[in-house]
């Protein structure tokens, strides 16, 4: 319980850190900020792991729950989604294939040569 | 039907009840896999907004004390990016062109298409960050004058397709390698994609889990450099 407070403490912390950097003029979302300054904290050693890691996974394990209000919200704004259906279910899918295809193709090209052991797969 | 109301207004009880149809949400999934977890705690949430005739802004009081906490689970990804930097530091620099690929051209093709179709800003703008994490792409959406609550929906269905999809469609295009597979899935399908892929593969799963991180901080980095280019 101590453990995941002192998680709690380090995340909040690092947050209000983004938050105040986000003020002044960086115009990065704070959560990314924070992200970052704990990135660099970890690297740099001032943060150990084990201070924040068992916080953290659980916080991202049940995300969900922290998404449902804002995911309520959307019967405020129900009628403009029926409105755009169309343009925003094209704009999913066209978008979800093309990310999906470059993504995963520019890997195909730049990872092939190093492909050590992989099995011959005989797979189409 | 006025204490439905009351309950849903008053914060400390809209938190209470947000909560318990998060877990039984949770439950229902546990027992039927297919059950989203998200849909299932919000149906029960919206109808009972509906029922009692309380505006969502007065359920959102108490209902923004738990978003407030998106917060610092963002920067909570911090763990699983240094994490698995470190195992994958090899082909980091790679890997990390993978997703800046696709983050442009994600957030091209959906601004791109909505727009084309005859979407709105606001609307348009909404579908910009739609492959990212939802705590980044709430952000991001906001920042560039989007409508956050389409956002959400946005990004949990791109999750979905990627669960359900995104293998396939790379089997067929011919990408078999592991780290491939995994960077793209977590750079178009986030962390419901990359939750599907911890079954398969563990090199996958930790590849997309750094890759869904990466995604979110250069897709907030691009957003930013766009606003400066819109202004």
């Amino acid at each position: 319980m101590v453990d995941f407070l002192r998680g709690v403490a380090i995340l909040v912390g690092f947050n209000m850190a983004g938050v105040g950097v986000h003020r002044l003029g960086v115009p990065l979302p704070s959560g990314v900020l924070g992200l970052l300054l704990l990135f660099l904290a970890l690297s740099l050693g001032v943060v150990k792991l084990d201070w924040v890691e068992g916080t953290a996974m659980t916080l991202l394990r049940h995300m969900v729950l922290l998404f449902v209000p804002l995911t309520v919200g959307l019967i405020a704004v129900w009628s403009v989604v029926q409105r755009q259906a169309l343009a925003l279910t094209a704009s999913l899918v066209v978008s979800f294939v093309a990310v999906l295809l470059v993504t995963g193709l520019l890997g195909k090209a730049l990872l092939q040569e190093r492909v050590e052991d992989e099995p011959g797969e005989l797979k189409q | 039907m006025s204490v439905l109301a009351f309950l849903m207004r008053n914060p400390v009880t809209a938190i209470m009840l947000t909560v318990a149809a998060y877990a039984v949400a949770l439950a229902l999934h546990r027992r039927w896999r297919w059950v989203p977890p998200l849909v299932a705690a919000c149906i029960p949430l919206m109808a009972l907004l509906v029922v009692a005739h309380v505006p969502f802004a007065e359920y959102n009081r108490g209902g923004a004390l738990l978003s407030w906490w998106l917060g610092p689970a963002t920067v909570g990804l911090a763990v699983p990016m240094f994490r698995h930097g470190r195992a994958l530091r090899n082909s980091l620099g790679r890997l990390a062109l993978m997703v800046l690929a696709g983050s442009v051209v994600g957030m091209a093709s959906a601004w791109l298409t909505a727009s084309l179709l005859g979407a709105p800003h606001a609307v348009a703008m909404a579908a910009v960050p739609k492959s990212v994490t939802t705590p980044i792409a709430v952000e991001v959406s906001r920042e560039l004058g989007g409508v956050p609550e389409i956002t959400i929906a946005l990004v949990l269905l791109a999750g979905i397709l990627g669960a359900s999809f995104g293998v396939p469609i790379l089997r067929l295009a011919g990408v078999h390698d592991d780290r491939a597979i995994g960077v793209a899935i977590g750079a178009s399908s986030h962390g419901v994609g990359t939750a599907s892929l911890v079954r398969r593969s563990e090199m996958q799963a930790t590849v997309s889990s750094w890759a869904m991180a990466a995604s979110g901080v250069f897709t907030s980095l691009l957003a930013a450099l766009l606003k400066l280019l819109m202004r």
